[in-house]
Order: structure tokens, then sequence, then C-alpha cells
């Protein structure tokens, strides 16, 4: 049973679009803490019970016990929790390099055409010019590794551009074929990117394509929001509001402390549609 | 082997006989106690201009201890190994420790961009992994290693790897030179006086950390007698023919968390972020590193007993790490 809700912001309806693609048969990779990590937690609860993702730190497969303390994402014994199997760095990295590892997901700072991710700087590199970020982390092999990767962002246009400042881990580089070309493993690579207005997805020519948007938006206001106009499927789709089922559980037991979703703006229910509050 | 692209940045050189020179007349092959404090082992075994590596950071499992008692003697010119790090970086640097950087992960805030504008610290950029992996080869002796990330990124383009045509499949793969830190601090659960040492959970790169670099110091929040360690030998991670120094550091990772000993403190956590955001360690460094003389004090006098009790209770689960 599941009853659409009539008040969440746009952090709960991001976390729950990615909540509902994650699937038993995949093995997943989490970025950090943050949406990707909540997504993962939130699809456990529901579609996916015997979820099995990898954090960095090469644990395989935990159970972990949220909220954490602030920046304890991994080795540490809350977020590693009754795992199936405790390693280090270069074995999840290995895991990935090998295969096993179906589908990545990711935040990030700016995404470009092409899916490419910048986590490093925003301006100019040189010189110590632009603004400064942590640099790719563990972003770099997820996104060069997995088969396939799922990429968070804001709606924003300085978030969407043409191509970022910097590619701190790899999209499509230039298109079909690059990367390869540059050593990374073929047939992989960006399959979706969501914000809390819209989803994505990419075209045979390794560019993105708008494919749905959420029912408080329009089109027009989304490409409002990006810097380049991607491709835009012939038929937009809608993405469905959170259940009241799914925010109860992200809100008592995912994100209890409002961590990760005490964030954006809220939107309700009101004369037969959803609109920002 | 036809050389595709090439990074333009710096690195450390890679030189895998003189490193297997190193170890046969360097390292300690006979079983000898190393036991000593913290002074002693980083005034004898950090150097000024040396490149170091940590495993873990300032938050989880990390030689907290240690990296104060460097800045604690002002060590200078130091490359640091920047995977998966937070605040410590940034600390260092600040400190006037630093002035190189291999990133993987760094914390954010205005101190990279200054840092590189003043000309107090140069960066390189590699991932995570790739920092990882470059420990690994260094590791195993040998000169490079394959990796099938990181090619076609901007890092790369300022990092010391390079794509080639790989002589077996013909197709392009990136190399990744080795890499042999001149020194190495990493804080485990248990060590034994010679450096057998011991860590549970999960990690980083703790054990290609201690094989691949030249120094290694163990901080350890307990030591234990050499038939404890024979008794599980499975859960040995590092060798004591590795480890140069070893200092029993109870509490060594504050403020940080040591999975299943205890939990971080949060607001020591949150106070060196907030140095780290604002751009200014000058009152943190002041507080936490120079008021003391050593970690013994600086936990008597600083932390507090009741912190160090409240970490341990806060750590409630003990499951797999068989302290």
């Amino acid at each position: 049973m599941s009853t659409p809700a009539t008040n969440f912001n746009e952090r709960e309806f991001v976390i729950c679009q990615i909540a509902r693609l994650v699937e038993d048969k995949y093995i997943y990779w989490v970025g950090g803490g943050g949406e990707p990590l909540s997504s993962v937690l939130l699809a456990k609860r529901f579609n996916a019970p015997n979820l099995q993702y990898l954090t960095e730190d090469g644990v395989v497969g935990p159970e972990a016990i949220v909220p954490f303390d602030p920046l304890m994402t991994m080795v540490s014994s809350k977020a590693n929790y009754r795992a199936l199997q405790w390693s280090t760095m270069n074995y999840a990295a290995d895991l990935a390099q090998l295969g096993y590892v179906d589908v990545g997901v990711l935040a990030t700072l700016q995404v470009d055409r092409y899916g490419n991710i910048n986590s490093t700087v925003i301006g100019k590199y040189e010189g110590g010019e632009g603004r400064r970020f942590g640099g790719p982390g563990g972003a770099d092999s997820i996104a060069a590794l997995t088969w396939r990767t799922i990429l968070v962002t804001d709606q924003q246009k300085r978030k969407f551009v043409e191509r970022v400042d910097f590619i701190s881990s790899p999209g499509f580089l230039d298109g079909p074929g690059s990367r390869e070309k540059h050593g990374l493993p073929p047939n992989s690579g960006p399959w979706r990117v969501y914000t809390p207005w819209a989803q994505y997805g990419y075209r045979s020519d390794c560019q993105l394509e708008l494919q749905a948007i959420a029912p408080y938006v329009t089109v027009q206001d989304v490409l409002n929001e990006m810097s380049f106009k991607p491709h835009i499927a012939d038929k937009i789709g809608t993405l469905e509001v959170p259940t009241e089922e799914e925010l109860l559980v992200l809100r008592t037991q995912i994100d209890v402390a409002g961590q990760v979703s005490d964030r954006g703006r809220w939107i309700e229910f009101k004369d037969g549609k959803y609109q920002f509050a | 082997m036809r050389i595709l692209e090439e990074g333009k940045g710096d690195y450390l050189k890679v030189d895998p006989d003189g490193y297997r020179a190193y170890i046969r007349d360097h390292k300690p092959h006979q079983m000898v106690s190393k036991l000593t404090t913290e002074k002693d082992a980083v005034e004898r075994l950090v150097k000024d201009g040396d490149y170091l590596a940590y495993d873990c950071n300032y938050y989880t499992r990390g030689p907290a201890s240690l990296l104060r008692e460097i800045m604690r003697q002002k060590k200078r010119n130091l490359w640091l190994c920047g995977k998966y790090t937070y605040v410590d970086c940034a600390m260092m640097v600040d400190a006037g420790c630093a002035d190189k950087i291999d990133i993987g992960f760094i914390g954010f805030g205005p101190w990279i961009s200054r840092s590189v504008r003043e000309n107090k610290c140069k960066i390189y950029e590699y991932s995570n992994a790739i920092m990882t992996l470059r420990l690994k080869a260094g590791a195993m002796g040998i000169p490079f290693i394959p990796a099938r990330s990181f090619g076609g990124t901007d890092g790369f383009l300022r990092s010391g790897c390079k794509v080639v045509e790989d002589p077996y499949t013909r197709q392009p793969v990136v190399l990744l030179p080795a890499l042999n830190p001149d020194c190495a601090i990493i804080h485990v659960h248990q060590a034994d006086e010679y450096g057998n040492s011991r860590v549970f959970g999960t990690g980083i790169t703790h054990q290609e950390c201690a094989l691949a670099s030249k120094r290694v110091i163990v901080s350890a929040e307990e030591i234990v007698t050499t038939d404890e360690i024979r008794r599980d030998p499975g859960r040995t991670s590092i060798p004591h023919f590795a480890v140069d120094a070893v200092v029993h550091a109870p509490f060594g990772a504050y403020p940080g968390t040591v999975q299943g000993m205890y939990a971080s403190d949060p607001a020591g956590v949150v106070e060196a972020m907030g140095a780290m955001y604002r751009g200014d360690f000058s009152d943190y460094l002041k507080k936490h590193v120079y008021s003391v003389a050593s970690h013994e004090e600086y936990l008597q006098k600083v932390v507090g007993i009741e912190k160090l009790i409240e970490m341990k209770r806060r750590e409630g689960i003990k499951e797999g790490y068989a302290i």
C-alpha cells in the first residue's frame, strides 16, 4: 500500500527517486554519505531487502546503523556494521575493476553534457584562482570502473555546464570511444542523473537527455536551470512523489538527524497540484 | 611500450632497486624491541623534506598523536600522501610542515587555493584509489602498476601517470608510478614491542603503506605480547620487520574513532573542521599541539578523562573487533 505524500522537500524527493531504482540483483558502490547512502538505505527497507553495497574502505554489504557521528561515513563501526566482508581500499577498487560492481551512486558539484564530473575546482584551476573543493576521492574509481553510474546533483545553472571546469572523474569524456581511448573499461559509464527537479539519461551519442520531471516544475523551469540545452526525450515522464511510507522510514530510521534532507525547498499538494510551499 | 599520453606532474622518484637495497641495509630484519615515545620516534624517523604517508585520517583510526608530534617538532617541507583525508593536510600546511600534497581527497576550504596562490604549497592531483594503488606497487617492489581508471581526467594531466599501449592486449592502459614514501605513520589497534601489528575492521591501506615506506612508525592503542600475536597469526596486518618504531598511544586517534574501541568526539571533530573552514588553524594548533609536550599530557590537560570515558562508552559495537 502506498499513499502519495502531500508535504515533502526537494531532497527527500530525490532520495526516493534513486531508492526506487535500487535492486537486490546488483552490487552498488556508494560514494560517501549524503543522498547516495540515504537512497540505498531507504531501498533496503522497501524494494531491496538484500541490498549489497561497497564503500571505499573495502566494506562489503554492511547493514549500517544510522545516523553516523559527524563525518564517520567510513572506517567506523556504525557504517560498517554486520558486513559480509571487511577489507581495504585497493580491494574495493579491485572489485569494481573486475566488473563486480554494477552501479555506482555519486553526488557531485558540477556535471556536463557528457556526464563528466567535477569535484575539484569551480573556476580556473591554475594558480589557485578558482574555488577549490576536495578532489575526486573515490568518485574517480566509481565513475571509471562500475558498469553504470547514477549521479545526484542540484538543478542549478552553475551545476549543469557545457564543459566542467575540471574533469575530476570521467563521464563519457569527449563522446563515443573516448573512455576506451584513455584506458577505461568499455561499455561502462554514466547512466542517470537525478536532481530534485528532473531525471536525465544518455543517448547513444553519449550526451545528456532530459527524460522526466517532477510534478512541481515544467520542462522550461528545468531548462532555465541549465547552462546548455540537453537532448529532450520525445515523451517527458512525470516522476512520482515520495509516499507517506517512504517518508516515515526516511525521517524516523535513516535521516533521523536531518543531516541529509534538511535542505532544499518544501513542496505541498494544494489546489489539486504539487507546488513549492 | 608506446606512450600514448603523459601527465605533467612531478612525482616521487621511482627506484625499486634502491628501495630493495635500503630494505636489505636498513630495515630491522631481526626481532628487536622498538618501543619508544612519540617524541623520540618523530625526532629520529621523520626528516625535513620527507615524503610522508599516513593511513586513514585525523578522524578515523588515524595517527593523530603522531601528526600532532610532527607539528610540535615543526618538521618542514613534507610531501604528503593526501588520500582519504579531511583536515590533516590543511592542518599540516597551516602549521608550516608540508608544502607538497598528492591529493586523493582533502578537506574543503579557502586554505587550498590560498596556499597555492601564495606558493606555500604545490598540489598534484590523483584519486584515493590511485594513491593506494601507487602504494601497492611500492609495496610489491615493482616500478609501476596498471589501472583501468583515472585516464581522461584533468587530474591525470597534472599527475605522474601515463597511458600506454598495453603490450598484451594492444589496448590503452593507464600506468601509475610506484610510490615508496620516506616515512609512514600508522595507528593500529594492537602491536607487540617488535612491531607485529593488528588492525581490526576496514582500513584504507595500512599494509601497503607499511611495506612501501622506508621508515615506519606504528602507534598502537594496546601493546600486546608476542605470544598473543602468535595465538592468532591470521590477524597480523603488519609484520615486525616493516616497522622501525612502536609507540604506545592510547586514544592515539583522538578526536577520531578507533572502530571497536572508542567512538569519535564529535565536538573535537567539529572544532578541527571549523578551523579548516575558516582557513586558520592558529588557535587550534596553540590549544591542541603547542600547549603540551606529549600525547599523554594532551590527554590529561586538554582532552580530559571524562571525554575519554564518554568516547569508550559510546562505542557500543564490539562484534568483529575481538579486542
